[in-house]
């Protein structure tokens, strides 16, 4: 089972929590993650989503001035780079949130998304997959011979 | 074979090219969607995504009609699973309105093709798990059986 250092994103968008809403708005729209961290140096302090920007807009606040930290999810629930895929899916089960950054000792060092670790498994599943069926090939071919080919030969060598 | 009509969400939330942003805003967030569908006479024209109403906001746009996307695909309530999957991995569509007789009766976001991915890797697995268990239960019987070892465990 793959890792979940395998298949994060390592190029995260970032900001500091004094940036304004619409600094992070802007980031969001030339990437496609859906999400900013927010880092005090290296550590990650709390996470902005398109939706709570959207929420925040909602308001009817359509200026966005307003700094990151007043809107951020803190503190940020974040996964190791060490845990195996399926771990990483039950975690994210648990905790319903869509993208966690990935933290080794202390430092952000990417981001892992509930869409990458769900494909990831169905990827990792297809080769499970094809390995099962070759086994069964084996299984039905040697099936057959016991069945079909092994009586007769016997025959014959018996005779 | 799973079909658009089992994965859909039938709630869509719709809205009308000429609505304000804010008001797709607070459509998105009162009923919990990412994305809505924009009408015109009943028929899916648009759609509108979270980080379109993100990107309207901070070009200064104020209507529908301005940030709406072209990038959606609509299918009908029979399109297959894996036709769904290829057109998002291949043309990167995320949002596919499904349409029944000229009705918008369903959407089918991302949030839905993971569902959906995630009961098909299972349920395709616990079908071949058991197929080869009754395999390897029959050829380790026949193993047995013809072996030397038949005598001392079939008597």
């Amino acid at each position: 089972m793959a890792r979940v250092r395998k298949i994060m994103l390592a190029d995260v968008p970032t900001l500091k929590k004094e940036e304004k809403l619409e600094e992070a708005a802007r980031l969001l729209s030339k990437t496609e993650n859906g999400c900013i961290v927010v880092v005090e140096g290296d550590t990650p302090i709390g996470i902005v989503t398109e939706l709570d920007i959207v929420r925040h807009i909602a308001k009817g606040n359509l200026k966005l001035k307003e700094p990151l930290s007043k809107i951020m999810a803190s503190p940020v629930v974040f996964m190791t780079p060490n845990i195996k895929l399926d771990e990483a899916l039950k975690m994210i089960d648990t905790k319903r949130f869509r993208k966690y950054p990935v933290v080794e000792n202390n430092k952000l060092i990417g981001l892992v998304t509930k869409n990458d670790v769900v494909h990831a498994i169905s990827d990792n599943m297809k080769l499970h997959r094809a390995i099962q069926n070759i086994v069964l090939i084996l299984f039905v071919a040697f099936e057959l011979f016991i069945f079909l080919l092994y009586p007769p030969l016997i025959n014959y060598l018996g005779a | 074979m799973i079909k658009a009509k089992s994965m859909m969400t039938k709630d869509v939330i719709t809205i009308s090219p000429s609505s304000s942003i804010l008001e797709a805003a607070k459509l998105a967030t009162s009923k919990s969607v990412s994305s809505l569908v924009v009408v015109e006479k009943g028929n899916p024209v648009a759609v509108v995504s979270e980080s379109d109403i993100i990107k309207g906001v901070i070009s200064g746009k104020s209507k529908i009609k301005d940030i709406m996307n072209k990038n959606f695909l609509a299918i009908s309530p029979g399109t297959s699973f894996y036709d769904i999957n290829k057109n998002m991995a291949e043309k990167n569509i995320k949002r596919f309105p499904v349409v029944d007789e000229g009705r918008l009766v369903g959407l089918i976001t991302e949030t839905d093709i993971l569902g959906a991915t995630r009961d098909f890797t299972r349920m395709h697995q616990t079908v071949q798990d058991i197929i080869l268990a009754i395999f390897g239960i029959a050829t380790a019987f026949f193993l047995l059986y013809f072996s030397p070892l038949k005598d001392m465990l079939f008597g």
